[in-house]
Parts: structure tokens; sequence; C-alpha cells
């Protein structure tokens, strides 16, 4: 059986941890307030102030989610293996009848819901105000946006137990997690365009598209503007079309590699790292 | 559950940190561990506990070798107190409690007959963050039991712990082992305090175990001097001295009106003899056993 109970207590810790440390309250009145705002004023530019916009505000909330989701999602995992071990509750663990599996996999169902939970309450209780006044066809698209957004998050949250498993250290581990962050939502779609002005277009659509589907942001970024129809405001590129292997489905594929390769990597590195 | 070190050898690349260590401890044994940092007492735990692999040589419970599957079921028998674990500040006591139980397959029940006497019902209720040290050391000693271990592994038991928080500790464990019949093995570096509460204890130097065995054991192992410790009368002090260098005792020191002296263990009758020939010179004497740290700085 998956879930035992030693993974379920896992997971059950970590959630409480981060519900008794007020995380989860800020983050989701942080996530609620930004979309009250977005939703509210992002037509402003155009003299419009009103909640009608549905595809302005989801690609507002996308440009900021890109942002604010992937840093939460890095320091909440980025530290969790140093900080058992310098608390020794690592060993402790390690010494109890818990497999590494359901050690790892614990933790991660728990800060997975910790994050998951502001995700959808923080951007479902404004959307639905959002969604009463655009009217109901907008619903499905800010569903969408709320998942991928939760599919976002759990990505980076892969990427952050690998590094804690990596490295050992917590100020280390904190550190390489913000440069992934800044790698990630700054650095890698920045060498893109630099790549494609020096190389002139010589850059086919394909291999840019494939080049984007390396990077999980610019998958959340694709998935959100398929969903809202407005695939050519990436990276500002008017002239990018997508190609046609490149759809919903074939993202979350992506999506799900993003997510389960790290832990992969992750486990095997724990039980060769620890448990040497 | 009897536990056997066979040859064991631990190596992280070019450093060993323990060498074909030979090592048995009995049923129902109370083993002590002794050694400065670094001798290796860390490895030999962990090794205990599973959690790192002998990298030559192997260790049985009960005679049999555990593959992965067999140390989770064995885990279900061992319950592990480190030294200075800090658990969850957010979770309460009997949240930290009940959480480690479910870990364990345990319950917080289990240890309904002595919780009490470890943590109060209000600190039970009170987040763990708010703890002191020695509550720390009391709620990481009620997380050790909850599985009814029949191997229970103690790494500086008393840490942070004030002279009451020892004795009440050793007495919570005398309590247990009277009861559960528990085999225990135990480090410390406060020598006094395992040589009170161990049947056997292993002095660990560079890797290697120097010297196992009961107290007496080591003691005549050694064959350390005895400790002779005489109450002199004021002026006598003089005739003693001097009756004591004839018999080749050299190394003697006088403080608060005292006499200490090493009494090799062949001269013992002899001396004695002679010193209750001066009765008049001292009030009263004493001859013990050389204690563990004695026996410890020996080997060192």
């Amino acid at each position: 059986m998956v879930f035992t109970d030693a993974l379920r207590a896992m997971a059950v810790k970590e959630l409480s941890d981060k519900l008794k440390s007020k995380w989860v309250i800020v983050i989701t009145i942080v996530f609620a307030v930004f979309t009250l705002i977005i939703a509210y004023f992002g037509s402003v530019s155009s003299g419009v102030v009103s909640f009608t916009n549905m595809s302005a505000t989801i690609a507002s909330l996308t440009s900021l989610a890109i942002y604010f989701i992937p840093i939460l999602a890095l320091t909440l995992g980025g530290g969790i293996i140093a900080d058992e071990r310098d608390r020794q509750t690592l060993d402790l663990y390690l010494a109890s009848p818990i497999s590494v599996f359901e050690f790892l996999a614990g933790k991660f169902i728990g800060l997975a819901a910790s994050l998951a939970i502001p995700i959808i309450v923080g951007f479902c209780l404004p959307g639905f105000v959002l969604i009463f006044k655009a009217g109901s066809g907008s619903l499905t698209g800010f569903l969408m946006f709320v998942v991928n957004s939760i599919f976002l998050g759990i990505m980076f949250l892969s990427i952050s137990f690998l590094v804690s498993v990596l490295i050992v250290e917590r100020s280390k581990s904190i550190a390489f997690t913000v440069f992934l962050w800044l790698l990630f939502t700054i650095l890698y779609d920045l060498s893109l365009v630099g790549v494609l002005i020096i190389t002139k277009g010589v850059l086919s659509p394909k291999i840019f598209s494939l080049l984007l589907m390396l990077n999980p942001v610019d998958v959340y970024r694709i998935l959100n503007f398929i969903t809202i129809g407005q695939f050519s405001v990436i990276l500002g590129l008017a002239s990018v079309e997508l190609p046609g292997f490149m759809n919903r489905y074939v993202l979350w594929v992506v999506n799900l590699f993003w997510i389960v390769s790290p832990l992969f990597i992750s486990y095997f590195v724990f039980k060769r790292k620890y448990l040497k | 559950m009897k536990i056997t070190f066979n040859e064991v050898t631990k190596r992280y690349g070019d450093v060993v940190a323990l060498e074909k260590v030979t090592l048995e401890i009995a049923h129902g044994e109370t083993f002590g561990l002794v050694g400065p940092n670094g001798s290796g007492k860390s490895t030999l735990m962990r090794l205990l506990l599973g959690i790192i692999k002998p990298t030559e040589g192997s260790v049985l419970f009960d005679g049999v070798l555990l593959d992965e599957l067999g140390w989770i079921e064995i885990r279900r028998q061992i319950g592990y107190m480190p030294e200075r674990v800090s658990f969850y500040d957010n979770l309460t006591g009997l949240e930290t409690l009940q959480h480690f139980a479910r870990i364990k397959g345990g319950s917080v029940s289990n240890i309904k007959d002595v919780l009490g006497k470890i943590l109060s019902n209000e600190a039970l209720r009170r987040r763990v963050g708010g703890y002191s040290k020695g509550m720390r050391q009391r709620i990481n000693l009620a997380q050790a039991l909850l599985n009814n271990p029949a191997l229970l592994v103690l790494d500086e038991p008393t840490s942070g712990l004030d002279p009451v928080g020892v004795r009440e500790l050793y007495g919570i464990l005398d309590e247990l082992k009277s009861v559960r019949n528990m085999t225990i093995v135990l480090s410390s570096h406060i020598l006094a305090e395992i040589e009170e509460k161990v049947q056997r204890v292993g002095i660990m130097k560079e890797g290697n175990i120097k010297a196992t065995g009961s107290l007496e054991e080591l003691y005549r192992g050694f064959n350390l001097p005895l400790r002779l410790v005489i109450t002199l009368r004021e002026d006598g002090d003089r005739r003693i001295v001097e009756l004591l260098k004839a018999e080749g005792m050299d190394s003697i020191a006088i403080k608060d009106g005292s006499l200490v002296t090493d009494l090799p263990r062949d001269k013992k009758m002899r001396v004695l003899s002679c010193i209750l020939d001066h009765k008049d010179s001292f009030s009263d004497f004493t001859v013990r056993e050389p204690s563990l740290e004695e026996v410890f700085f020996g080997i060192h």
C-alpha cells in the first residue's frame, strides 16, 4: 500500500506545521489581495476600471505568479533536509520504521498541500467575484489558470527537494534556490531572446518551442496563454507561433516530467548520501 | 534483543571510522559506551540503528543479518533518543508524540504508565518551542518509548538535564527496565553516571573498542590501583606519609586533612595492616575501586 500511516503522518505534520506557523494564511491573503487588485485595476491602462476582462486578468495574474509561486515553492522545500539534519530529527526518522520513499513522499505531499491551499483559496475567492461579474463562461479558463498555478508550484517544490537533498547546508541550499529562481524566471528567457537576436532568427520555431519547454515557468506561461488564446504575448514575441506538437496535453506531460524527475533523483541521491 | 557486531569496519573514503569491531550485547543488558569525540561512538550507534551499513563485517540482531525490509521491521522494536534533538516548535508536546507514534507504528497510550513522570499534562499541551532544555530531553525520551522498544539506544541522554532531572530520568529507565526487560545501549561523557547504571561498558578510542566488560572486570583487567583515602588527625600526617613511602607509594596528595594515594592491589593487606598499627594518626580511612573515569583515563 502506497499511502501508509507513516507517509500520511509525515504529510499531516508538514501541513499542520505550515498552518500553525500562519504561513498558509499569510500567503492566501497575499494571493487574494493581489488577485483582487489585478482583477479590478488590471485594465486601467486602457481607461477601464472594473471586474470585466477575464483574459486580461489571467494574463496579469500569470505575470505575477511566475515570480511569486516559484520563489515560494523553492524556499518552502529548499532547506527541508538541512532543517531536519540540523535539528537532529533526520537521524530519528532514519532510525524509525519509515522508508526513504515514505519520508520524502510524505514531506512532499504535505508541502504541496501547504502550497496548493493558498493558491486555490487565494485565487478562487476573488476569482468567483470576477466570474460573477465577467460571466460563468470564463469559469473554465480561470479554473485552468488555478490548476496550472498549482502545477507550477509543485514543479518548483520538486526542484527544491532535489536542491535540499544535494546541498546539505541550509544557507547554501537557500542561496542556490534563489539562483534557480533567477535562472528560471529571468535569465533563461533573457538568454533565449538573446540567442534569437544574435542568430537573427536562425533558430527555428520548433527548436525555440522545445527550448521553452525546458523551463517550467515557460511551460506554465504557455499553458495559461493557450487557455486564454493569446500565445503571441509570450516573451513579447508576437511573431512566435505555437508548433503543432505544443498542445496542452504535451505540456502537462512536461509538467509531470518536471515533478517526477527531480523527486526520483532526490530519492536515489538521498539513499546514497544518508544511508551509505 | 541480542546484538552482535562481527568484525565491523566502517570507512568513509580513506577515513576509517570503525575498525574490525567485535562486540556482543546480551538480551536485557544495559551496555554503556564511552569514548572521546571522534572515537567511533556515533558511527557504532548509527550502525546499530541501521542508518549506515558496515563496509566490512556484519551487525546481527538475535543472530539474523537484516536486509532493507528487515531493518524497517527491526526498527519497530528500537527506541532511539538522539542527543539534543530539537523538535518542531509549532507542535505541542502531545502533537509531537502523536506524530512520532504514527511514524513508529506505536501509540501515546503505550507510555501512559510513564508519561506522567516524564512530562506533565500542562507541558504536553504547550508548544515545544517554549520548552526548556530539560523538557526537550524529556520529550525526547518519551518519543523513544512510544513503540514499546525491545532495544533502547540513548545518546548522551542526560545532556542538558539538571541533577534532579538526571536522577528522575535514570529512575524512569530503572523502572522501565524492571518492567519491560529492555536491552539498553547508552553513551555518555559523564562517566560517573554510566558507572552506576550499566552492567557492562565498552571503552572506545580511534575507531576501536579498547576494552569491554563489567566495571569489575575492567578494573582487574587493567590492574589499576585501588584508591586509599585516610582522614588524618592533626600532626599524624608525617608518620603515615613516611610509612607509605617506605612501601614505595610515592604519589601522595594531602588536601583538607585527607591523604589520598594509589594502593597497589598486591600491597593492599600489608599496607592496611601497617597503617592500622598507627591508629592514633588518623580518624578514618577508606579503600575503593577506581572509578570508570580513572579506568577511562588509564586507557587514553
